[in-house]
């Protein structure tokens, strides 16, 4: 019996967000996630001070996933983040960033928390009925005619995680890859319930990234003692072999035989009655034509022996994670049974060769139908490799929520100075009817409109962490970075030359001014009318869910915060 | 603790009140401690010479004695006679049809004081909605919310990570498994619920199986095989699209069933499969050997089967077609943490306790009916048989208890009390409810084993307290052993306590008669005035400590009429501790303040008007009442508490205790 401790009462806080240390930890937080944003974000390692696994990133799920928070304040924050990042995998970041600006703004204007809840659900609601409107002008819908978009989209994602140690021409190399490796888990007939395929990524470490390569169908690792006896598969046709999986263990174990007492009499072996029943199932398989037998778990040597002297090749150990993509390419059903095998379970297979990678040797299994494919993923290191293999699952879930929902956000800051520029705009033409329903007075809803554009332009302005100046122009409300030393006196329009997501050039007429810095609100222009927008080669784009839900987590989350009077923790 | 467990008793019946609750009772606390400061003048502590020690407590017992008495007479005599008329009722029509209108704004007064204020329409909405696409016909109302509050973890799902907007309904049900097999299939499907594994083993626990060939081994093995190949061919023939199981499956049958194109949903809590079989009355499958052939009549329908994805895991969901009179709908909770899904969860179920609560009438009918129609009809000869046989029965339990347990010290209580019992029998010869009660107290009792003596103990402590009010002068001794008596008790076993106390009302009820006469008429008046109920289901009245005003008011009018002055100073502490809900309710608002508010109510009630009601939202009456009630409850509980004493061990079951004492 465990012992009785007296009960600890527990600790009550009140007004958490007043006290030092929270506000303290708060900015510790933001710091560090500021810094990671972007391109030319600052590397973190992650690392104990007892030594072991070292991990150098900027991205938020490992960031997150590292830090160990102890306030619960800032734990509310990061288990919002970590949520938002296991449900869209990207812009995780940005929801960090933009929750902690906002609980910072909001702070500073020192309303009760319950007008700035009203007035800023009432701005989010603005901004996502804008980001969703046709009129919306930061958003790009995605023309799936041309790879160009999502091309752009992948490079972006790639572009924005520099842990992974790119350059130039790997990274686009790699953005080809996992858009050509997403492209083949489509399936070719599109029926009402589309199944997506499987990209499965197998690692070659310590390569040079050049070497990576997207094979159509699957590639399982040959063992280096049994590349002496591969021979040519049984066909049965030129272009069929037929398969078959098993699910359950060929190894002749005793495993379903129930809990009850079994009473074997003397001189009878029940290892030989099964290794009976699988030497009928290897009989069987012979008969049926089968030239490959798969096995999630282990093969009895005898069997295989026996299927290699009738020329079936064997591949056993293949593991759970690998049997739905097997069953799902060949069409074979995963078999239970030892005995009376259905024909209909079996599968078929278009090839089977031997692929060599460096040192390592796979089987390659060709489907019919490509619905999955293996892309072998090189990295000089395995940090580097781990950060990598992170953003091609990042770039696919990516790609597989821009396929429900064919949209993008314009990338590089330029969502954010506009959507800020755009609620400016509005939140100056208010009318009467709405403050009083939201039950404000007009200045109250202009300060918590300025202290959330700030916290949007804010979030931009953590791309640039080269002491730059950042521009946001007059007409479309984009970002504009200039790089640091220019002299005094020289016109804005000589130093700048692109925005930030690369949708426009340097224009007389722009009318920059700094970003952050107050100016008369305008509507800002959309960038949709112009008809070359997706000839443009190099887009910075963001996955539109995913950062629509991003806002809506990190203005939740803030108002969540801000509402907390009191913080009671249990001891015990 | 008690007091915690109290409250969260209390939230858990009604699911509202739990800060009420609170406030309520340390204003009433507070307000005793002072009568109990004040002690001259107060009417508990006249009668009462005797040393320091008991005098605060026995001063303690008497309050709590007339706050039982307050609790079961004065405040339903109150909320039916003069609360009554402010009541509103949530129906528009007499066939109890309730206007989305009403229930809009009961749900939002109630969701107003459990989230935040930025969510607080949606999940209103949200309920809202729920609640209409759930209930088919009205009939099935109570029904409806006694299986929401039942299964409500089956009903719901919490996705943490998105925006809480995304918080929806669904039509249908989803059960927290993935699919073990998915087998797309269109129309109507039929399903089956197994709770067995449908392969069965060589061997099982209790079975043991004999080897005494490989062919035998082997065959045996390939006959387990085929049949459950039969099972599912047989399946597949009735055309059953999808199993249900309540347990792992084995692979066999996995493979089987995909062979025949069923799909399979493995590992469902029992609660699932409960709310399964209750939605559409179905049983679990149970293959054997005669039904094998035969077929299958345990089915369901469902209109579409497919899995679905929250969050990033997938889920069954069920199109179910009606068959009760729950339309099966579920609710998608969604929000950045889980933390905030949960409070939103369980502000839902809540609401729906509550509303659970609302259709509920508060019934003295059946108070009426056991109450013979006056007690001085009864006939003398009826009483005296009474009498007679509830002394025999008072007998032989006080031998049978003696004999055993001599040594026992609480036992020495009992030759006290039966005494002072019996003279109360006596002496209460006119009244004829407490004996018909006390007959069924000693039936009970001799059912119970005879080693309860707590329990006994307890049965003894009401009659005795009744006895004493009856006296105009209370026998100190008896009553003084009595109390020592019942503190032990209470001291050593918490639990027992708080489950008799629970009983306690219902031995109160029938002992109308100890009101003095003059109030137990006007109360059996108000009985017939009122026949059906004090408050009807579905009585609302608008938010903002309306209820706590009105009833303020008329206890206070009430205090002043009172002839006995107990009750008085009674009425009056738990009036003024009631005002000071609205008092906390109006403390922010600068152009509602408390006093106006106050004033106005109060003038308004003088010239018999209806309250002026302003406000928006609506809450049952219910609950309010059954809040008052349970306070009170509380503070009796309380009151009745001397001494803590602290302990090292878990208080040891009584039965325990009552086994050593035996032997």
């Amino acid at each position: 019996m465990s012992r009785i401790e007296a009960k600890k009462p527990s600790l009550c806080t009140d007004k958490p967000l007043t006290k030092d240390v929270v506000s303290f930890s708060l900015s510790v937080l933001s710091g560090i996630v500021k810094s990671c944003y972007g391109p030319t974000g600052r590397l973190k390692q992650l690392h104990n001070g007892m030594g072991g696994y070292v991990r150098i990133t900027s991205q938020s799920s490992a960031l997150l996933g590292g830090l160990s928070v102890t306030h619960p304040v800032l734990n509310l924050l990061t288990a919002s983040v970590k949520n938002h990042i296991s449900r869209f995998s990207d812009c995780g970041l940005f929801t960090a960033i933009l929750c902690c600006s906002l609980v910072e703004n909001f702070q500073r204007i020192n309303f009760e928390s319950s007008t700035v809840t009203k007035i800023s659900r009432h701005l989010l609601s603005s901004c996502i009925d804008y980001l969703k409107s046709e009129a919306c002008g930061c958003r790009l819908s995605v023309d799936f005619d041309s790879i160009k978009t999502l091309l752009s989209l992948v490079r972006s994602i790639l572009a924005s995680k520099p842990a992974c140690m790119l350059n130039k021409t790997e990274a686009s190399y790699i953005s080809t890859l996992i858009l050509k490796a997403f492209l083949l888990t489509i399936p070719h007939s599109v029926e009402t319930n589309v199944v997506l395929g499987k990209c499965v990524i197998v690692p070659v470490k310590d390569k040079r990234v050049m070497e990576s390569a997207v094979y159509p169908g699957l590639l399982i690792e040959i063992p280096v003692f049994q590349l002496a006896s591969i021979f040519p598969v049984k066909r049965v046709s030129s272009s069929t072999i037929k398969m078959a999986l098993f699910c359950i263990s060929l190894s002749g174990d005793l495993s379903n035989i129930g809990d009850g007492p079994v009473i074997v009499h003397h001189g009878i072996s029940l290892e030989v009655a099964v290794l009976d029943q699988l030497l009928n199932l290897g009989k069987q398989l012979v008969n049926d034509q089968v030239g490959l037998v798969v096995c999630q778990k282990v093969i009895h040597p005898s069997l295989k022996q026996y299927l290699k002297e009738h020329r079936v090749i064997t591949i056993d150990r293949v593991g759970l994670s690998m049997v739905e993509p097997l069953s799902q390419m060949t069409g074979s059903q995963p078999i239970a049974a030892l005995h009376s095998l259905s024909p209909t379970c079996y599968g078929s297979l278009k090839d089977l060769r031997t692929e060599n990678f460096v040192s390592k040797h796979f089987w390659h299994l060709i489907p019919n139908d490509i619905l999955v494919c293996s892309l072998i993923l090189c990295n000089r290191n395995e940090m580097a490799w781990d950060e990598l293999k992170h953003v091609c699952q990042t770039a696919e879930h990516v790609l597989q929520l821009t396929i429900k929902q064919p949209l993008a956000l314009l990338g590089g800051g330029c969502t954010e100075t506009h959507l800020a520029s755009y609620i400016k705009h509005k939140s100056s033409t208010l009318s009467t009817g709405i403050l009083k329903a939201i039950d404000c007075s007009q200045t109250q809803y202009q300060l918590v409109a300025d202290a959330f554009c700030r916290s949007l332009e804010c979030v931009a302005c953590c791309l640039e962490h080269d002491d730059g100046e950042i521009l946001t122009d007059m007409v479309y409300g984009h970002f504009w970075s200039v790089q640091s030393g220019f002299p005094s006196d020289c016109n804005w329009s000589d130093l700048v030359l692109k925005c930030g997501c690369g949708i426009y050039n340097n224009q007389r007429n722009l009318n920059w001014t700094v970003l952050q810095r107050q100016c008369i609100p305008f509507i800002p222009q959309s960038c949709s009318n112009r008809p070359s927008v997706n000839a443009t080669d190099h887009l910075v784009l963001d996955c539109f869910t995913a950062k629509c839900s991003g806002l809506q987590v990190a203005v939740e989350t803030a108002n969540l915060i801000l509402d907390l009077s009191y913080i009671v923790e249990d001891q015990n | 603790r008690m007091m915690v467990a109290c409250v969260s008793l209390h939230h858990h019946m009604t699911g509202d009140g739990a800060k009420t609750f609170i406030i309520l009772l340390s204003k009433l606390l507070r307000g005793l401690q002072e009568i109990l400061d004040k002690r001259e003048g107060s009417p508990f502590c006249e009668a009462i010479q005797r040393r320091g020690r008991y005098q605060k407590h026995h001063c303690l017992k008497q309050i709590s004695q007339s706050l039982m008495t307050f609790q079961t007479h004065i405040l339903d005599q109150i909320t039916a006679e003069d609360l009554r008329k402010h009541f509103f009722s949530a129906f528009s029509s007499l066939e109890g049809e309730i206007s989305r209108h009403t229930m809009e704004s009961i749900l939002e007064a109630y969701f107003c004081g459990r989230i935040g204020n930025s969510h607080q329409k949606l999940l209103s909405q949200l309920s809202c909605d729920f609640y209409y696409r759930c209930v088919h016909f009205k009939n099935g109302r109570n029904e409806m919310l006694n299986l929401v509050n039942d299964y409500f973890v089956e009903l719901h799902f919490a996705v943490p990570g998105l925006p809480v907007s995304n918080s929806r309904i669904l039509e249908g049900l989803v059960l927290h498994r993935d699919f073990g097999v998915y087998c797309p299939a269109d129309g109507d499907i039929r399903m089956l619920i197994v709770t067995e594994s449908i392969h069965s083993d060589l061997s099982a626990s209790d079975l043991e199986f004999v080897v005494n060939a490989e062919v035998q081994y082997q065959a045996s093995q390939v006959w387990f095989t085929k049949r459950t190949e039969t099972i599912m061919k047989h399946l597949q023939s009735n055309n059953i699209k999808v199993l249900l199981s309540s347990v792992k499956q084995q692979e066999i049958v996995i493979y089987y069933a995909k062979i025949s194109g069923i799909s399979v949903v493995e590992c469902l809590s029992s609660e699932e499969i409960s709310l399964l079989c209750k939605t559409t009355g179905i049983s679990p499958f149970v293959p054997t050997r005669d039904n094998v052939r035969c077929e299958i009549t345990e089915t369901m329908v469902a209109k579409f089967c497919r899995p679905i994805v929250l969050g990033s895991k997938r889920y069954v969901h069920l199109g179910l077609t009606r068959t009760c009179a729950f339309q099966p709908h579920c609710v998608i909770f969604c929000g950045p943490v889980h933390g905030v899904t949960e409070q939103h969860a369980s502000a839902f179920q809540g609401a729906f306790k509550m509303l659970q609560q609302l259709f509920k009438a508060v019934d003295l009918s059946d108070k009426c009916a056991a109450q013979p129609e006056n007690p001085n009809n009864t006939s003398e000869a009826v009483y005296c048989s009474l009498q007679y046989s509830s002394q025999q029965k008072l007998k032989m339990e006080n031998n049978s208890c003696n004999g055993e347990k001599i040594n026992n010290q609480q036992l020495k209580t009992f030759p006290a009390e039966t005494e002072k019992h019996q003279t109360y029998l006596q002496k209460s010869s006119n009244l004829v409810m407490p004996i018909v009660k006390l007959k069924n107290d000693f039936m009970f009792s001799a059912l119970i084993d005879r080693g309860h003596t707590l329990r006994e103990l307890q049965k003894f402590k009401y009659p005795s307290e009744m006895g004493i009010k009856n006296k105009s002068e209370p026998v100190v001794n008896n009553h003084r052993i009595c109390n020592d008596a019942m503190t032990a008790i209470e001291n050593t076993s918490t639990s027992v306590v708080s489950k008799h106390l629970n009983t306690t009302k219902d031995y109160w009820n029938p002992g109308n008669p100890i009101i003095p006469f003059k109030y137990e008429k006007s109360y059996n008046h108000t009985i017939q005035s009122y026949t059906s109920s004090v408050i009807q289901a579905g009585s609302v009245l608008p938010v903002g400590g309306n209820f706590e005003m009105l009833l303020h008011y008329y206890l206070h009018s009430y205090a002043k009429k009172c002839l006995q002055p107990k009750i008085t100073v009674v009425s009056t502490v738990i009036a003024d501790a009631l005002l000071s809900i609205p008092k906390i309710l109006h403390r922010t608002t600068k152009k509602n303040s408390f006093t106006q508010v106050y004033f106005k109510a109060t003038s308004a009630l003088q010239i018999n008007n209806q309250l002026h009601m302003n406000q928006q939202g609506l809450e049952s009456v219910y609950c309010k009442y059954q809040l008052v009630a349970s306070v009170l409850h509380c503070v009796t509980k309380l009151l009745t508490i001397d001494l803590i004493i602290a302990i090292r061990r878990l208080p040891q079951k009584t039965e325990d205790n009552d086994s050593e004492g035996d032997l």
